[in-house]
């Protein structure tokens, strides 16, 4: 059956251009391109479900095929819905445990020192490899030691004195793995006398949508619209997120893909560089020390997509002595849980190949990236270390080094 | 001049020529059809596709609805792989007189129609996309069926019998020997060529071409046209036939067909000398798009494809009457009872659901004038890739390798004969339409098996062009496919991809706006401003093969 | 946030004036809603092709400077011709920046072969498809060899090479056939019957199998002066795969479009993109302009799908969304209008009078003539009347020519976008 929010196949005019820019088509064979996965075929799917090609499996929602679009088709919103309208769900554990990040990091927050240990043993990745189809080169993230909501507790009267106040959605990477990020967004913000309130109920949902998990998705997604809004109301503040794929999923997916209504913290979501742009250029501009560093920036696909490029590196821009080169826009190939399969690890790296040949080329001391799993990627690929531009500001405010 | 001798001619390639030609080769007896332009060219492959079943007759016309109903179920036996049996609504609006609604359920009951009533609920759960307004519905047995399919598959299976087949072939005069008509003398309109057919019986089965044809052996015959106007969706906003509860008029009914959908119709005098030039006018598209709307709303939203328009090939038996009211009832003339002209016979009338009816009575009449042939065996002999049930998962299995989509949109449209089509061969299943998903291995089998001379009759056979794009990519890979395959030479493959073009043209002409405006200013622009394809001088004379 | 010049379209037109800007050290913002119809043409920048009667011209800037004077209200009389000149020869400077040289036949147009084998002319095009080297092999009748890749479903020389020999300009010049397989390069899997033009241009993007190539390029031309083959040289590596490849195997490699996308077109917009980057210029792709706020005869600001109510203001804006395919222009059932400011459009009210009876007129499409009425400054003028004297349109956006009919596509936008810039400097200082 037809959903409204799918007829803008429609507009497809079959100009390719698409599949000119899809990462995915050009390293596989396996994907015919997401005109062809998009648009040609939902027009064959409305009419039989069983015209379902596995192929579209191979999409890693990166949406650089909607950047390019002249028709302002959402291509990559077709695929995703139709890869779990059609495709019964994964019934694998190993998408289970990938998916439901809020269950891992609760249980690995608790016992992080031994989940790190144990993560990092070659016997335990061939395990991994073997039974779970877990590529033993993928290195996972460290855990944190309990959670930063736990964290923030702790000191939620000092911010809360601020007169000004944002609430923060720190995401499951700041909550379990890094909480060093979340402090660096909170000293930011104070720097700018702002107040950040931390607001975290559920993961944002990304890897439960990518795995198929819907129905748990939608819960955890009202979940946080109904706890941000309320966070929102309270201190009469933006909702920002240093996560751009959180940020994306907040924004736009929750509307798009999961079809829920988030009119009551949409115009309040700010990625947190646009946040912290809009002040700089009102005049609310800290003190920045120089941070005297060869650096790389590489922009995510979701925030190419979602808008908002410009703010990260007019903010970076700010910083004494960054000698910043902007790295021409790639994927990184990993696309959240997709990199941590097997089954399309080869095609993973052949796409972030690219960007990897580029960094190489540019020689940085640091590559500076908005997205967590980028960070992983390419500091798995490359010999290159990977940081957040809220952790390079953070560092030219209070002159730590990075 | 060309000369053969044979048993039957018919005349018309339509569904119901085609019809007759298979019922007489399954007879033993050898015909020739000769047709001019290409199968289902004419009315058959101008209508909505639907596989009444017999329900928008039941109120006025009894004896029609019930040859419905009885055709419908023989055909979805016999032409399984061009039906699909999607089911049928009809839905009051508010502003509908509510009791044309039980009138239909006791006519249906008369007519041995099966007429559900079902709740507003249950309606709308079957179809999503209805009007939530209705009052209610009802539901029968209705279903679509493709036109092109179903006459391609009729002709194959004639030829395999041994039938002869001449397509782009005029009958320019019906030859008289003293008070029979012994044959025709006809003109390939492609390469010029004039052959005399002679044979003991001549089927006409022009449709509302055959006054024209009468006239050159000097019998009268007055058709009746009415031009009816539809519109196509670029996608199926609907999954079942969706039809309004009230007294038959414009644009109460909207047909899915493979991936499209299509609102139709209307109803307007045509002169005769106009047949061949009817168009959509502007005020047919604004009724079907308000009317269809009605319907389904999201047909506001939708992207209106192409326009086209059909003849009905009433004919008048006698008087003056309005279009939609004369009987659709089927009309069998022997002319040497009618007009003392011997050796032709005229059927026509009718509607597509009951060609096989129409080509049965044909049959019957020529044999009998003939002294030859056996009985009919059309309702129990399944026609070329309607031999077996299709079993998608099993062809999916079969071909992997190959995209389900592209596996199932070949099954969809050739039925039990895909195995002749697909091989796991990476040159045969390579996509030439990418709308359709048309391989080229479809197209090489329709080039050399299927008695296509240029790119409209590819589209005819394949769906290449029916799309969204209307042939923008897959136009120029077709025509050097006739080259790559020997199917014609370089100077027709360029010309045919004129024609093609122009072709699909009439049809989006009407309805230029929006997305069909920015396809068509996409096209223009690789075909003329990249390709320069209006520039080209053709020979002119045309290229002896 | 703030910008010296915003210029809403990112297209030839758009990348034009913004490298013109960018420049001279303005602040430049470029915003596009996915990529430019660049992908999908011949790569080559028409002038003026056909006067009013269809006929070729065959000295473009003689028969502008004699054209504007007739037709005053055609986009290249809103620049006068002498900036004409300016801006294309300026153009041409930009781009061999970038390593992308364009040839042109001094004051007169040339021929590029199409897909089909006719002839068009054009003013610049890429050493693939004009240089004197071929101008001389041409003169000279040499033989020419249409080669395609075995498969590729994008290219039919038959089909081409008939109308070539059927074409006065041939007559004596021998044209043969013959096929180029591919090389084997590791991804067997992938069906060669299916591949598009960028397929082959990224087999071809390093230079592993040019030797290979060489050799059946030079078996399949069996003495022929000329390859003729569809486009496939790459897009970033292009001028050194070619110069290699002619080494190779000694004849002259001859580049024709076909069907989308378009890798001769896809050069120069990389190249554009890439100059403009280089000047300092901020290109945001995958948005869309959705308003703008003006006030008096000034627009102040824009805003974007993707900025969510954060406007974008500046001292101008330029708007080079194109014609009905890129967006500039939208079409409903009666009616033409432009989406971003709702500005004044030269249409026509009856649908039917949009368009020819035939696909391929004479006369050409009315539609194609439409767009936004400005003054000479490219100036528009708002839906109740107001000029906006900050706002300027140009490129296919603009109304009263016909790009294919007249051959002028390429050379309005370069020159409407190059004015655009001159009229912003102007207006600074």
């Amino acid at each position: 059956m037809i959903r409204l929010q799918n007829i803008s196949f429609d507009h497809c005019i079959k100009c390719t251009v698409c599949t000119v820019y899809c990462p995915v088509a050009r390293a596989t064979h396996h994907f015919p391109g997401p005109k062809q996965s998009g648009p040609d075929t939902e027009r064959l799917r409305i009419k039989s479900p069983e015209l379902l090609d596995e192929s579209l499996k191979y999409c890693t929602n990166c949406k650089r095929c909607e950047i390019a679009c002249p028709s302002n088709v959402k291509i990559a919103d077709i695929i995703q819905s139709s890869k779990w309208r059609y495709f019964k769900k994964s019934l694998r554990p190993r998408d289970f445990f990938l998916a439901h990040t809020d269950l891992m990091g609760s249980v690995a927050t608790r016992a992080s020192l031994l989940v790190n240990f144990f993560i990092k043993l070659p016997p335990v990745k061939l395990f991994l490899d073997l039974f779970f189809r877990i590529p033993s080169e993928r290195r996972f993230p460290k855990y944190a030691r309990g959670s930063f909501l736990a964290w923030y507790k702790k000191h939620r009267a000092e911010q809360e004195a601020f007169a000004e106040r944002a609430v923060y959605f720190p995401g499951c990477y700041v909550n379990y793995n890094n909480h060093e990020l979340g402090k660096d967004v909170v000293t930011v913000l104070n720097a700018m006398n702002i107040g950040v309130i931390v607001s975290y109920e559920k993961c944002c949902g990304v890897p439960l949508i990518a795995n198929g998990y819907i129905g748990r998705a939608r819960k955890n997604a009202l979940l946080n619209i109904n706890s941000l809004a309320a966070s929102a109301a309270e201190s009469g503040a933006r909702i920002i997120s240093a996560s751009s794929s959180c940020s994306f999923a907040l924004k736009h997916e929750y509307r798009n893909l999961l079809e829920l209504d988030n009119s009551a913290i949409f115009d309040s979501l700010d990625y947190i560089t646009r946040f912290i742009h809009e002040r700089f250029l009102k005049g609310n501009l800290p003190e920045l020390k120089p941070v005297r560093l060869r650096a790389a920036y590489h922009s995510p696909c979701h925030l190419e997509r979602m808008g908002g490029v410009m703010n990260t590196i007019e903010v970076l821009k700010k910083i004494p002595g960054l000698d910043l080169t902007i790295l021409h826009s790639e994927c990184c190939g990993i696309a959240g849980t997709y990199g941590f399969k097997k089954e399309y690890y080869r095609v993973s790296q052949k796409v972030g190949a690219e960007l990897f040949k580029r960094i190489e080329r540019a020689d940085p001391q640091i590559v500076i990236t908005d997205c967590e799993t980028c960070k992983w990627q390419i500091e798995m690929s490359t010999p290159y270390r990977v940081e957040h531009p809220v952790t390079v500001l953070a560092r030219s405010i209070d002159g730590g080094k990075l | 001049m060309r000369r053969i001798e044979t048993e039957a001619i018919v005349i018309g390639g339509g569904a119901t020529g085609a019809g007759t030609l298979r019922d007489l080769s399954l007879r033993g007896v050898r015909a020739v059809l000769i047709e001019k332009s290409d199968i289902a060219s004419g009315t058959t492959g101008r209508n909505h596709g639907l596989l009444h079943s017999g329900a928008r007759y039941a109120v006025n016309d009894l004896e029609s609805a019930r040859e419905c109903i009885s055709e419908n179920r023989i055909l979805k036996k016999i032409a399984r792989h061009c039906i699909e049996d999607t089911g049928g609504l009809f839905v009051t609006l508010p502003e509908d007189d509510p009791s044309y609604h039980g009138k239909l359920i006791e006519h249906c009951r008369y007519a041995g129609i099966r007429c559900e009533e079902i709740g507003v609920r249950e309606a709308l759960r079957m179809e999503p996309n209805l009007n939530p307004e209705i009052l209610s519905a009802l539901r029968v047995p209705d279903g679509t069926i493709d036109p092109f399919r179903l006459t391609s598959a009729n002709v194959l299976d004639a030829q395999e019998r041994g039938a002869s087949v001449f397509t782009h072939t005029e009958v320019e005069e019906i030859l008289r020997d003293g008070d029979r008509a012994a044959g025709v003398r006809c003109r390939d309109r492609l390469t010029g060529e004039k052959i005399e057919i002679y044979a003991g019986i001549i089927v006409n089965a022009s449709g509302v071409w055959g006054q024209r044809l009468s006239a050159s052996a000097g019998i009268e015959l007055r058709m009746f046209p009415s031009k009816g106007s539809m519109l196509i969706i670029d996608y199926r906003i609907n999954n079942i036939v969706v039809n309004r509860c009230r007294v038959p008029s414009d644009g109460d009914i909207i047909v899915p067909g493979d991936t499209v959908s299509l609102i139709g119709t209307t109803s307007k005098k045509v002169d005769y000398d106009r047949i061949d030039e009817i168009t959509v006018d502007d005020d047919e598209i604004a009724t079907l798009l308000e009317s269809g709307e009605k319907l389904i709303p999201s047909v506001s939203r939708a992207r209106v494809l192409r326009a086209y328009c059909g003849v009905r090939p009433l004919i008048a038996v006698s008087g003056e009457m309005d279009g939609r009211e004369i009987s659709r009832g089927i009309v069998l003339i022997d002319h040497e009872k009618r007009d003392a002209v011997g050796g032709l016979i005229t059927i026509a009338g009718g509607k597509l659901m009951t060609y096989r009816l129409m080509a049965e009575m044909a049959a019957d009449l020529a044999c009998a004038k003939l002294k030859a042939g056996k009985k009919c065996r059309t309702h129990r002999t399944p026609l070329p890739g309607s031999e077996r049930r299709v079993d998608q998962a099993r062809s999916v299995k079969f071909f992997t390798g190959i995209p389900n989509s592209v596996v199932g949109s070949t099954l969809y449209r050739h039925g039990h004969r895909i195995r002749n089509i697909l091989h796991r061969e990476k040159r045969n299943y390579g996509l030439i339409c990418e709308c359709e998903m048309v391989t080229e291995g479809e197209i090489e089998y329709a080039l050399k098996k299927l008695n296509v001379r240029d790119i409209v009759d590819l589209r005819r056979r394949t769906r290449i062009g029916m799309g969204p794009c209307q042939g923008q990519l897959c136009a120029y890979r077709a025509a050097g496919l006739f080259v790559k395959y020997d199917s014609a030479t370089s100077d027709e493959s360029n010309k045919m991809l004129v024609d093609f073009l122009e072709e699909r043209w009439k049809g989006i002409k009407p309805v230029l706006w929006g997305d069909a405006l920015r396809e068509v200013e996409f096209g223009y622009w690789i075909y003329q401003g990249l390709f320069g394809l209006g520039d080209v001088r053709f020979e002119e004379e045309a290229e002896k093969r | 946030m703030r910008y010296d010049c915003v210029i809403i379209g990112g297209g030839l037109s758009g990348l034009t004036c913004g490298i013109r800007l960018a420049e001279t050290g303005a602040s430049v913002a470029v915003i596009s809603t996915g990529m430019s119809a660049l992908h999908f043409s011949s790569g080559s920048i028409d002038l003026f092709g056909y006067n009013g009667e269809g006929r070729t011209v065959y000295r473009p800037f003689e028969f502008l400077d004699e054209f504007v004077g007739s037709n005053p209200r055609h986009p290249y009389a809103l620049c006068g011709a002498r900036q004409v000149r300016e801006a294309l020869f300026y153009f041409r400077g930009q781009l061999d920046l970038e390593g992308i040289e364009l040839y042109n036949n001094d004051e007169s147009n040339h021929f590029h072969v199409t897909t089909l084998g006719t002839l068009k002319p054009t003013f610049f095009s890429q050493r693939s498809v004009f240089n004197e080297k071929i101008r001389l092999a041409f003169e000279k009748k040499s033989m020419i060899a249409a080669l395609n890749f075995e498969g590729y479903r994008d290219f039919y020389p038959e089909l081409a090479v008939i109308n070539l020999r059927r074409n006065v300009l041939f007559r004596n010049i021998e044209i043969i056939t013959g096929k180029i397989v591919y090389p084997d390069y590791g991804d067997p899997q992938r069906n060669p019957f299916e591949y598009r033009s960028v397929d082959i241009a990224r087999i071809f993007d390093t230079e592993r199998y040019l030797e290979e190539l060489a050799v059946q390029i030079r078996n399949a031309a069996s003495g022929a002066a000329f390859a003729a083959m569809p486009a496939f040289l790459g897009i970033s590596n292009f001028k050194r795969h070619h110069k290699l490849l002619q080494e190779l195997t000694g004849l002259l490699i001859y580049e024709i479009p076909t069907l989308p996308p378009s890798i001769l077109g896809m050069r120069i917009d990389n190249a554009l993109k890439s100059r403009f980057a280089s000047l300092g210029g901020v290109y945001i792709a995958g948005d869309t302009v959705t308003g703008g706020s003006i006030s008096g005869e000034r627009l102040e600001s824009v805003v974007t799908e993707n900025g969510g109510g954060s406007a974008l203001s500046a001292g101008s804006f330029v708007l080079a969304t194109g014609s009905f395919f890129s967006g500039g222009l939208v079409s409903e059932f009666s009616r033409v209008r432009e989406p971003v400011l709702d500005l004044k459009v030269y249409s026509d009210a009856e649908r039917s009078r949009w368009y020819a009876p035939e696909f391929f007129p004479r006369r050409g499409h009315p539609f194609l003539e439409y767009g936004v009425e400005t003054d000479e400054r490219l100036n528009p003028k708002t839906g109740d009347g107001r000029r906006v004297k900050n706002l300027y349109c140009t490129g296919a956006l603009l109304p009263y020519y016909n790009p294919i009919k007249e051959g002028s596509g390429g050379g309005v936008a370069v020159s409407t976008g190059y004015r655009a810039a001159e009229l912003i400097l102007e207006g600074n200082s």
